[in-house]
């Protein structure tokens, strides 16, 4: 191209107008990340506050006269370190259960044809469209005709198979894309179907199976309906129940309710943000393959 | 610190010895059915087993009769089952089903079983009355269909009426849907015209899908404070700076105790929005740049190659996502039990799931409930039904 005065500002003007836009864009972005973010902030700038300034319209992330007061009275004044370690007993004792009963039903429905195989899917598929609540009510009866409330037990077997019919979608997918002549190498050389599965599928499928267990694993840590029903007693909460009590009660308890939430949320939110590209991939597998 | 440990060893145990006694039952039919013995010894195993399971859960008491009708009938069931793997099965199809055993037992047990229990229920008349003599004697009386009368004449909760639900949750539903891919798309578009910073700006937006749900919903009910949250603190100030702003009705408002459904819907749009984005994202990233270079020389604008290029190409995405999102929307009870409370708090925000939550738990009322959850129940299913027949949203689902 010829470079003549005439094309050199109309280069110009389009750079300029470019760059106007990437400005936009931007400006945009971080508008609509300040959005996403502040409550977040919001719950530090509470959880700093001294004592007496707990209530108060004051918008300062840090507040004048910021303490770490009330993470010491979360721990002091409340059962936070029972709701915290009921929560992992039960969220893990559920997530490997999980995990354990749909990595070998995903198998099953990935490389076999079985009669009723197709019934097997819709009625997977079907589960996610029970109203929420549904569930929680014969569970809670059966959980007390059985004299399960307020135990760890009572808690893993209503949460259990919550996950479950997800949980074999993410690895049915998975197990898909393993090319079967890994197996059939393994039969001729000798070992059992099953053997082929548990030594060559399974370790093949790791990331898989940790997105199952994630996925198990966040939605037990967060569940907070089925918690409130079978849980009554203060010292076997889940912090999810621990958290809203706090919360709910008096205005004065803001400062330690926020405490509260940012211990719990930034370990999850950490693990969430890590792995939220493989979740993701997990969940539209099916959509992005059509 | 012993007793939890405990606890879950004993689950563990649990778990693992019905997930053996089941697979030894399927293995026994599979691979024995040949054998002379194999119909005698599989019946008089099953009875054993489910004697002494009953027996364990009924704590020992179980009267006389009620243990020979239930010998009886497992030796007719059993003998059924055994001729079925005997002359239709015969050993076909072994590994696929004893590999789906474990979690079709689970399901059955505590998504098949509930569902049936509660038909069962919808039909009695559980209420908090009778609740103390069923649990010793497991008997309710009967009352047919009067539980689904009850929920089209008198209201779930204490006011409000069953249809006045059903076109708030359908309102809800739709908004709530709406902004969430309006939103989503538009940040979508946003991120996938940044080059850098592009990381950055994922993460940040991603946070309200992040944060446990719980923490976001309670944190943002405090935003909505009519004294000291944040929304109403900068509508004060914003009145106060400009005067004229505050002639026009712009000042404090009294979200949770006025509008709390406007409330509940803002804070489960921004709940929903990453979500969407992120989806979308993806989606717009698979889409090959040449498509928008050959429709720029041809002279095409940014909207038409929005409509003809990205729109048709992301619907194979944006379809499961808007199926799931709607579903997940229907069924959100989270965000308007957290933000209303318990019983006593406002009726004004109810959709039909949280309705039926409060129904069962802070009144009470169980058949009711298991009635009107089945009547919701319906309404849903029938709705996904037509849903994924139209936007062939679940063909991809099955391959």
């Amino acid at each position: 191209m010829i470079e003549t005065p005439r094309s050199r500002d109309i280069l110009k003007a389009h750079h300029r107008r470019e760059a106007l836009k990437t400005l936009l864009v931007h400006g945009a972005l971080i508008l609509a990340c300040g959005v996403c973010v502040y409550p977040l902030l919001r719950i530090l700038a509470v959880s700093l506050r001294p004592g007496d300034r707990i209530i108060s319209t004051d918008l300062a992330i840090i507040p004048q006269g910021a303490t770490w007061i009330s993470y010491i009275r979360v721990f002091g004044e409340t059962n936070f370190l029972f709701w915290l370690w009921n929560s992992l007993v039960i969220t893990v004792a559920t997530s490997v259960v999980g995990v354990a009963l749909a990595s070998t039903a995903a198998y099953a429905f990935s490389r076999f044809r079985f009669p009723g195989q197709k019934l097997g899917l819709s009625f997977l598929l079907g589960t996610q469209m029970l109203p929420a609540g549904m569930l929680i009510l014969p569970l809670f009866l059966m959980i007390m005709r059985l004299k399960l409330m307020n135990t760890y037990l009572g808690m893993v077997i209503a949460y259990s198979v919550s996950s479950l019919p997800f949980s074999i979608w993410i690895l049915k997918g998975y197990y898909d894309t393993i090319p079967r002549s890994l197996e059939e190498a393994a039969l001729v050389d000798g070992t059992s179907v099953f053997g082929a599965f548990y030594r060559i599928v399974l370790p093949l499928s790791t990331p898989a199976l940790a997105i199952a267990f994630l996925f198990n694993f966040t939605q037990a840590w967060n569940e907070y309906l089925v918690a409130r029903v079978i849980l009554t007693d203060s010292f076997k909460y889940t912090w999810t129940l621990g958290l809203f009590d706090l919360q709910g009660q008096y205005l004065t308890q803001w400062g330690m309710f926020a405490a509260a939430s940012l211990l719990v949320t930034m370990p999850v939110m950490a693990v969430f943000l890590y792995s939220s590209k493989w979740l993701l991939t997990g969940m539209t597998l099916g959509g992005v393959k059509g | 610190m012993l007793a939890p440990v405990l606890q879950v060893l004993q689950f563990a145990l649990l778990i693992a010895g019905a997930v053996a006694l089941l697979e030894g039952w399927l293995h026994y039919h599979f691979t024995r059915h040949e054998k002379a013995w194999f119909l005698p010894v599989g019946v008089l195993g099953t009875v054993t087993l489910v004697l002494a399971g009953a027996g364990a859960l009924a704590g020992g008491s179980v009267e006389p009769a009620r243990l020979l009708s239930l010998g009886l009938g497992t030796v007719a069931a059993e003998c059924a089952v055994a001729l079925f793997f005997k002359h239709v099965v015969r050993g076909r199809h072994s590994l696929p089903f004893m590999l789906l055993a474990p979690a079709a037992l689970g399901l059955g047990l505590l998504i098949a079983y509930p569902l049936v229990f509660e038909v069962y229920l919808a039909f009695h008349d559980l209420k908090l009355t009778t609740i103390m003599a069923w649990s010793r004697t497991g008997e309710l009386p009967f009352v047919g269909l009067k539980h689904f009368g009850k929920v089209f004449t008198s209201s779930p909760l204490s006011e409000v009426s069953f249809w006045q639900l059903l076109l708030r949750t359908v309102w809800w539903t739709f908004v709530n849907v709406f902004f969430h891919v309006a939103g989503g798309f538009v940040m979508a578009l946003l991120l996938n015209s940044v080059t850098r910073f592009k990381g950055v700006y994922r993460m940040l937006l991603i946070v309200p899908w992040a944060m446990p749900q719980v923490v976001a919903v309670l944190a943002m009910r405090g935003e909505f404070h009519s004294q000291y949250g944040f929304v109403n603190v900068m509508l004060t100030k914003l009145a106060s700076a400009a005067p004229f702003l505050g002639d026009l009705g712009v000042g404090p408002v009294q979200w949770l105790g006025q509008h709390p459904f406007l409330t509940c819907t803002i804070i489960n749009v921004w709940l929903g929005i990453p979500f969407m984005a992120v989806v979308i994202l993806g989606g717009l990233q698979s889409i090959s740049r040449h498509y928008y270079d050959a429709a720029s020389i041809d002279g095409a604008s940014a909207f038409q190659q929005f409509r003809m290029i990205t729109l048709p190409l992301i619907r194979p995405v944006l379809a499961p996502a808007v199926t799931l999102g709607t579903v997940w929307t229907f069924n959100n009870i989270n965000v308007i039990y957290l933000v209303t409370g318990q019983a006593g708090g406002t009726e004004d925000a109810d959709i039909l799931v949280s309705a039926l939550y409060k129904a069962a738990f802070a009144f009470y009322r169980y058949s009711y409930s298991a009635a009107f959850a089945l009547i919701v129940f319906l309404l849903l299913f029938t709705f996904s039904m037509v849903w994924l027949k139209w936007s062939k949203g679940s063909e991809s689902l099955y391959d």
